[in-house]
């Protein structure tokens, strides 16, 4: 690795990783990683999953001992064994998921795991104070539970910036972010490290998002440092190479990473929203949707209101419509009544008013299971919430939502069962030791494959598909895209419901952009620009 | 749908799923070894406490042990009376297996088990008709008893959120309450005083013609009515669980009350009527005892049966095949104890070595997943390469 010597020489680093290494059993995890963060430097780490960065994280944090190499802090070799040392030594990491307590205040949240007396108004002031600094506004005495998710992103930075740190690690800061909330994230490390010489460390799978925010970037590919580059020299469709390890066509994979080039990485992530994505050829619609062929809705929502249990309004008279053999994106911010209507088309709660029509007939909400028999499959957000059932057998998963057809008048017929299992086992690519083994054993991509198939199983006329990449990897969601496609030519009619722009603009012939719960406009994709998107995920007509 | 939350973490079972079990379909794997290593270090150290616990209260543990054998399973009587004590045991077990499956924790049996032995002998006393038809109203009363009891349960859950666990235990409380008054009620069901003694806190005696009958004569084994319906009860209920429709949704709904609900399936349809079925097979555990071996409603007629037969389905992880032998083995202790008098130990001591065993049971189940959780997060940390080969599935749940 000819890259890693070539360090910038100059001042004492920030931060020096050296030769780490770790192997859980056959599986080496990171191997003989360098790393060098300067002082006031946003370092980019990329990376698949699995390529080793959170492990390399680990272990720079204490969570985790290497096995072999060592951590140096502005030169000196230190002792990271415990999360508590990193802190003394000046390391503090936001993690991807955030470790806050919901019902608890945002000081409170910035005051756990502190040691010695805990004073309310100091740290209040703390908050109040940080957060001025670095343009974090948040209440400190606000409950996290009611703030949204760029909100506890803040709440995360504020604790972590308050106990001063020399370097700070940001695991996928991003991944629930909006795009003006990202770009504001980037905006304050850039003050941050600029005004006061803190190393930054931003672990990203966003090639976006690398290029435009980072000042040197390394990647990470099956646990070795695969290239290191300053950002400057290099490029998205470069990084994204070095990155799979091999050439990426910038369609579905472009789409996959994140990978909306920009031309000038040193604007932040507003370029994205200033045409970015002229640059990515943009997915064809598929040809066969017949988007403007009357009277064919498949799917037809009409007129839904959901108001939430503290009688906040969830969704707001939606209406909208999914032609048979069409892909309709539902795009719009988190948290915006996408989990709601996620949840009413999964069956799981009934809207105050309005209707559901599949293939012209109302569906009778009220009734679990109503929505399937009508031939609404679903792909959940949270697959493990009400995807599926992770005890049980992945041939158990794969029949769960049909039991009548695989079984007698009282028993279950377990051969019919096991040869429907094998067949989809194999016809989706799901792997797995058998079909017996528990459904919690198999990775993500293969669990929501699983998902996929049983609802694909059932020919369903409408699959409305809720995030469905989540957490998925390249190759998961490659995979992802080329079934809902398929799906689409077979005539289904497909609703995309997701918060990737990319994701949204590759497959989609029509976008729907849902704001507040309810849809500001739909635009064919043609039509659709970042900026007209833009505007009216911001819930202003375009 | 409330705050946006980030993607989702691994879903982990929570721990008090591994005390109830109630997941039939999952083969043994290394967990199942590691369990069963722990289980006998366990049992051992459980059997030591008794040990030192007889010898501290000056017994001697080869006596206790010697009259544990002698009164439960030394001879034909031994095993009868084992058997009558473990026909209530296995009832009730399997109506917690039931609920337990469903995901709905009912402890009230012991509550239930009285309202049965109350309804059934309030049928019993004045239903006139033959023998036959009294017996089985009776029994089929019982179970009705016990499953409204439950069923009172079920309905505060589903109509108000009312938390099952608390509401079952609570009316075993006014089960108590409502039996004491039902016998101290000369118009209900207390005894009709006979010559000049006051009558007494419970009820007639059921006539001979009205008691279960026992197939075998003393000191040969007798097997009674209640063991033989126990017994069917749990084959029967062993092949539902596993293998039917039924038992299906019921693991479903257990484990994943929204995928069940994304599946069809009513929470409050299955969900409370598998309560009301666990209450009813504590109350015909209920009938079982009054019609088989005590005959009287009496306040003390459940005699920790349902609180026992809890246990027995703890230690059978909600596996009716499993509470069989469980139940035999825990209606062995207490037919044992009562043998204990003569060693000079206390026979409530068979009481703290029927807890120890209890322990010594549940606790691996939860120690092993503590156990396999640290393994498990030690190596999640190793993120899994990205794209394992063919060969070598991914055995863990890769981190996402």
């Amino acid at each position: 690795m000819s890259h890693d010597r070539a360090r910038t020489d100059g001042p004492v680093p920030a931060l020096e990783l050296r030769g780490i290494s770790k192997r859980y059993g056959p599986v080496v995890a990171c191997d003989a990683v360098d790393l060098t963060v300067q002082r006031g430097e946003v370092h980019g780490l990329l990376g698949e999953n699995g390529a080793g960065k959170s492990t390399l994280m680990k272990v720079l944090m204490g969570l985790v001992q290497a096995d072999a190499g060592d951590v140096h802090r502005d030169g000196v070799a230190v002792d990271v064994r415990t999360p508590q040392q990193a802190a003394e030594h000046g390391l503090g990491m936001v993690h991807q998921h955030f470790s806050l307590i919901e019902p608890l205040t945002v000081w409170e949240n910035v005051a756990l795991g502190e040691p010695g007396r805990i004073d309310r108004d100091a740290i209040c002031a703390d908050v109040e104070a940080v957060g001025a600094r670095y343009g974090l506004t948040i209440e400190p005495t606000a409950t996290v539970e009611r703030l949204s998710a760029g909100e506890r992103q803040r709440v995360e930075l504020i604790k972590a910036l308050r106990r001063d740190p020399k370097v700070l690690v940001l695991d996928e800061p991003t991944s629930v972010l909006t795009i003006a909330e990202s770009a504001a994230l980037f905006e304050v490390l850039r003050t941050s490290v600029a005004a006061e010489g803190r190393g930054v460390i931003l672990i990203s799978h966003k090639l976006a998002e690398i290029t435009a925010a980072t000042d040197v970037v390394s990647v990470l590919r099956r646990g070795r440092l695969a290239f290191h580059c300053r950002t400057a020299d290099t490029s998205a469709p470069e990084l994204a190479r070095q990155m799979v390890g091999r050439d990426v066509s910038l369609r579905a994979e472009g789409a996959a990473l994140g990978l909306v080039v920009t031309d000038d990485p040193a604007k932040h992530l507003t370029p994205v929203l200033q045409g970015g994505l002229d640059a990515v050829p943009a997915e064809p619609p598929a040809p066969e949707a017949p988007a403007d062929v009357p009277g064919t809705a498949a799917l037809a929502l009409h007129g839904l209101c959901v108001a939430g249990p503290d009688g906040r309004i969830l969704l707001d008279s939606l209406d909208l419509e999914v032609a048979t053999g069409e892909i309709v994106a539902l795009y719009g911010v988190e948290g915006n009544g996408q989990a709601t209507l996620g949840d009413l088309l999964s069956g799981l709660m009934a809207p105050d008013t309005g209707e559901v029509r599949v293939d012209g007939r109302a569906v009778s909400l009220d009734r679990p299971g109503a929505l399937h028999e009508a031939g609404v499959g679903v792909i959940p957000e949270d697959r493990h919430r009400s995807g599926v059932v992770l005890d049980l057998s992945v041939a158990d998963n794969l029949v769960m939502t049909d039991l009548r057809r695989f079984s007698g008048r009282f028993l279950m017929r377990r051969a019919q069962i096991r040869a429907q299992a094998e067949e989809l086992v194999e016809r989706f690519a799901i792997r797995t030791p058998s079909v017996d083994a528990p459904l919690r054993t198999l990775s993500g991509g293969n669990q929501q494959r699983v998902v996929l198939a049983r609802e694909l199983s059932a020919n369903p006329t409408v699959l409305v598909a809720a995030q469905p990449t989540h957490g998925l990897d390249v190759g998961a969601i490659e995979d992802m895209y080329a079934r809902l496609r398929e799906a689409a030519a077979a005539g289904v009619a497909v609703l995309l419901i997701s918060t990737e722009l990319e994701e949204v603009m590759a497959l989609a012939s029509r976008i729907a952009v849902i704001s507040s719960g309810r849809i500001t406009g739909v635009l064919d994709v043609a039509d659709a620009s970042p900026q007209r998107l833009g505007m009216l995920v911001g819930g202003e007509a375009a | 749908m409330s705050a946006p939350s980030p993607t989702p973490a691994p879903a982990r079972r929570p721990l008090a799923a591994y005390v109830v079990g109630g997941m039939g379909l999952r083969r043994p794997g290394a967990d199942a070894w590691r369990t069963a290593a722990i289980t006998v270090g366990c049992v051992a150290v459980a059997v030591l406490l008794a040990g030192l616990l007889v010898t501290i209260s000056d017994g001697s543990p080869s006596e206790v042990v010697d009259a544990l054998y002698t009164g439960s399973i030394a001879d034909a009587a031994g095993w009868s009376q084992t058997l009558v004590n473990a026909a209530p045991l296995l009832l009730v077990a399997l109506g917690a297996c039931i609920a337990n499956r469903a995901g709905v924790f009912n402890i009230g049996q012991e509550g239930q088990l009285l309202i049965g032995a109350m309804v059934g002998c309030f049928v019993a006393l004045r239903l006139q008709g033959p023998g036959w038809l009294v017996i089985s109203v009776a029994l089929v009363a019982a179970a009705a008893g016990g499953g409204a009891w439950s069923g009172i349960s079920a309905a505060m859950y589903y109509t108000r959120g009312v938390n099952v666990v608390v509401s079952t235990l609570l009316l075993t409380f006014i089960a108590i309450q409502v039996v004491q008054f039902a016998v101290l009620s000369p118009s209900l069901l207390q005894e009709t005083g006979i010559g000049n003694g006051p009558a007494r806190p419970q009820s007639d005696s059921v006539p001979e013609f009205l008691r279960l009958a026992s197939f075998g004569q003393y000191p040969d084994l007798t097997i009674g009515v209640g063991v033989i319906l126990a017994l069917l009860a749990a084959v029967v209920l062993a092949v539902l669980l596993g293998r039917s429709r039924w038992g299906f949704r019921l693991s479903m709904l257990g484990l994943n009350p929204m995928a069940a609900r994304h599946a069809g399936i009513r929470a409050s349809r299955l969900g409370g009527s598998a309560l009301v079925l666990s209450g009813a097979f504590a109350g015909l555990a209920g009938g079982v005892i009054l019609l088989g071996t005590v005959f009287r409603l009496q306040p003390a007629i459940s005699n920790n049966y349902g609180w026992d037969g809890l246990l027995v389905a703890l230690v059978a992880r909600s596996r009716p095949g499993l509470a069989v032998p469980v139940a035999v083995l825990f209606g062995g202790l207490r037919a044992g104890s009562s043998y204990l008098a003569a060693t000079g130990v206390p026979d409530y001591l068979v009481d703290v070595i029927q807890a120890l065993l209890v322990l010594a049971f549940v606790v691996p189940p939860v120690l092993s997943a503590l156990w396999g959780r640290r393994l498990r997060n030690r190596s999640a940390v190793a993120e899994t390469p990205a794209r394992p080969s063919a060969a070598a599935p991914a055995k863990e749940e890769v981190p996402v």
